[in-house]
């Protein structure tokens, strides 16, 4: 017990790393708090930290359920989007010719801004969660397939070399080499596509939608619920940065000898 | 003092044979670059044998070949009578390059044991021959060491110990000690001629330094400039085991002279 304590405590431990930004985090919201105190801050401008935690604390059922609607929105998409863009980008990385003819394409659809196509989505796949997922997915899909592909090209020549002289077959090259090389390109997408989650999931609930954070906050919007809005916008906040503490946790564990994964200090 | 003679060709016997190999690059309609021209080689079953010339000789080229990286445009290659893919897929070569290609995602011993996996090898008896070439060349205490935690030399070991995993028949070396500082090329180097002592492998080393081939060899191939042809052959008759004092002996400098001139005969 003492140990753990003295872990948290050490120079580095997670005291020491966390102590800055929840002292800055207080600083803010008593500057925040005593600004609008003093200068008559209209709420619809800018309401108090302390009303936002109302909004949130009052009657705090509806706001999760719309929340948990978007992570679950965002999740699905991303795992969708993922995997057929880990799906695509590992034909890529194997056949030059289909990479030369789709890859122009695929780079140009990434280019599409995402409230352009929403709608279109919503048409095809309806006005239920489905269509939501479906426009997360069309964002988690491009992030990985290039980087799939940029990954499973980015294993040693000389490495190859040695599974050749060790006469390994085909999927033995590919699940003991490629794959382990390019794990930590998957995980740049993957952090990529964490965060264009959230945002496909918020951005289909603009265009369309009776339930989840995007909806909540046009509701708001439309009705100057400021407070509301602001604590929609501060949930879809957390569940981004959740959401990235996973896969940055998924990351530690499936690729601890890389750099990326490994304290910087 | 004997001076070292023009060896004959391969006898037939011999554990390695290379018959009138050569490799000449270059798709057709493009200029053909010959890289290696009528090389015969007889390399007998634990002989240490250096190939040495000038960059650009196709001294890596030649060991590639008998790696069965490379396929030779004419000629033959016989390792203990098989083709080098035969000797290849039996997992008889051991081929250690000048970079370290030590996997990044697995620990120093899983990387020693990585052709034994490959090879569908049974996990206690990985893990047993992983341990024993840690200690045969002195990783011991970095079993579960990632590569990136080594250093240039120790990478250099581990890879040795990957290639010897397989008790191949012969081990094929690639300037794998190219990059490494003279202190620990000398010391790798005797740990090398310890390893093939120990083991009895047939060595193939490729290397530029006339010294190091000197130290280590039973026997010296001198390549010429492109296309690399042999020059001659150097028997090495320093007595065995040789320390690094070796090098203070007079027959020592004899040979290491021999050598350069030999080298620079290339360049007139």
């Amino acid at each position: 017990m003492s140990d753990t304590v003295q872990k948290l405590l050490r120079p580095n431990g997670f005291v020491d790393l966390a102590w800055p930004p929840v002292a800055a985090f207080i600083a803010i919201v008593i500057l925040w708090e005593g600004l609008i105190a003093v200068f008559e801050i209209p709420v619809y401008i800018l309401p108090s930290p302390a009303s936002i935690w109302l909004a949130i604390t009052t009657n705090p059922g509806p706001l999760f359920g719309h929340a948990g609607i978007t992570l679950y929105e965002a999740v699905a998409g991303f795992i969708i989007g993922s995997l057929m863009g880990a799906v695509l980008g590992t034909v890529f990385a194997y056949s030059k010719i289909i990479a030369r003819g789709l890859l122009p394409y695929v780079i140009a659809a990434n280019t599409i801004p995402v409230v352009a196509v929403a709608p279109i989505i919503i048409i095809w796949f309806g006005h239920g969660i489905g269509s939501k997922i479906a426009v997360t997915a069309f964002l988690s899909f491009f992030p990985l397939a290039l980087n799939m592909m940029k990954g499973l090209q980015s294993y040693d020549r000389t490495i190859m070399d040695v599974f050749h002289i060790a006469a390994a077959n085909g999927p033995q090259r590919f699940f003991k080499m490629r794959l382990p090389s390019a794990l930590p390109y998957v995980f740049v997408g993957l952090k990529l596509n964490v965060t264009f989650s959230v945002i496909g999931a918020i951005v289909a609930e603009f265009v369309q939608a009776d339930k989840g954070l995007g909806f909540v906050i046009m509701t708001s919007y439309r009705t100057l619920a400021m407070p509301r809005l602001w604590a929609a916008m501060l949930m879809s906040a957390l569940i981004g940065i959740a959401f990235f503490a996973l896969i940055a946790l998924l990351e530690r564990i499936f690729v601890p000898w890389h750099a990326s994964a490994q304290d910087n200090r | 003092m004997a001076e070292p003679q023009r060896v004959p060709p391969p006898a037939p016997e011999a554990f390695v044979s290379i018959a009138g190999l050569s490799l000449t690059y270059g798709a057709p309609g493009q200029v053909l670059v010959n890289a290696l021209q009528d090389i015969d080689i007889a390399i007998d079953k634990g002989q240490f044998v250096s190939l040495i010339g000038p960059s650009g000789c196709g001294k890596s080229t030649l060991l590639r070949i008998i790696g069965d990286l490379l396929s030779p445009s004419t000629g033959k290659v016989l390792i203990g009578g098989s083709e080098p893919r035969e000797a290849r897929l039996d997992r008889e070569i051991g081929f250690v390059f000048q970079d370290s290609a030590l996997l990044e995602w697995r620990r120093i011993r899983e990387n020693i044991a990585l052709p034994l996996e490959l090879r569908g090898t049974p996990k206690a008896e990985r893990e047993r021959k992983a341990e024993e070439l840690i200690q045969l060349v002195g990783l011991d205490g970095f079993q579960k060491a990632w590569p990136r935690q080594l250093s240039g030399g120790m990478r250099q070991r581990a890879a040795i110990a990957r290639a010897l995993s397989t008790n191949p028949r012969i081990l094929l070396l690639d300037e794998p000690f190219g990059a490494l500082d003279q202190i620990t090329r000398d010391r790798l180097n005797m740990e090398l001629a310890r390893i093939h002592e120990v083991t009895g492998v047939t060595v193939v080393l490729v290397t530029h330094s006339i010294r190091e081939a000197v130290l280590l060899s039973d026997r010296i191939v001198v390549l010429t400039p492109r296309p690399g042809r042999i020059s001659r052959f150097i028997d090495v008759d320093l007595p065995r085991p040789r320390g690094l004092e070796v090098r203070n002996d007079e027959r020592f400098d004899d040979l290491v002279r021999l050598g350069n001139r030999e080298l620079e005969k290339g360049y007139m």
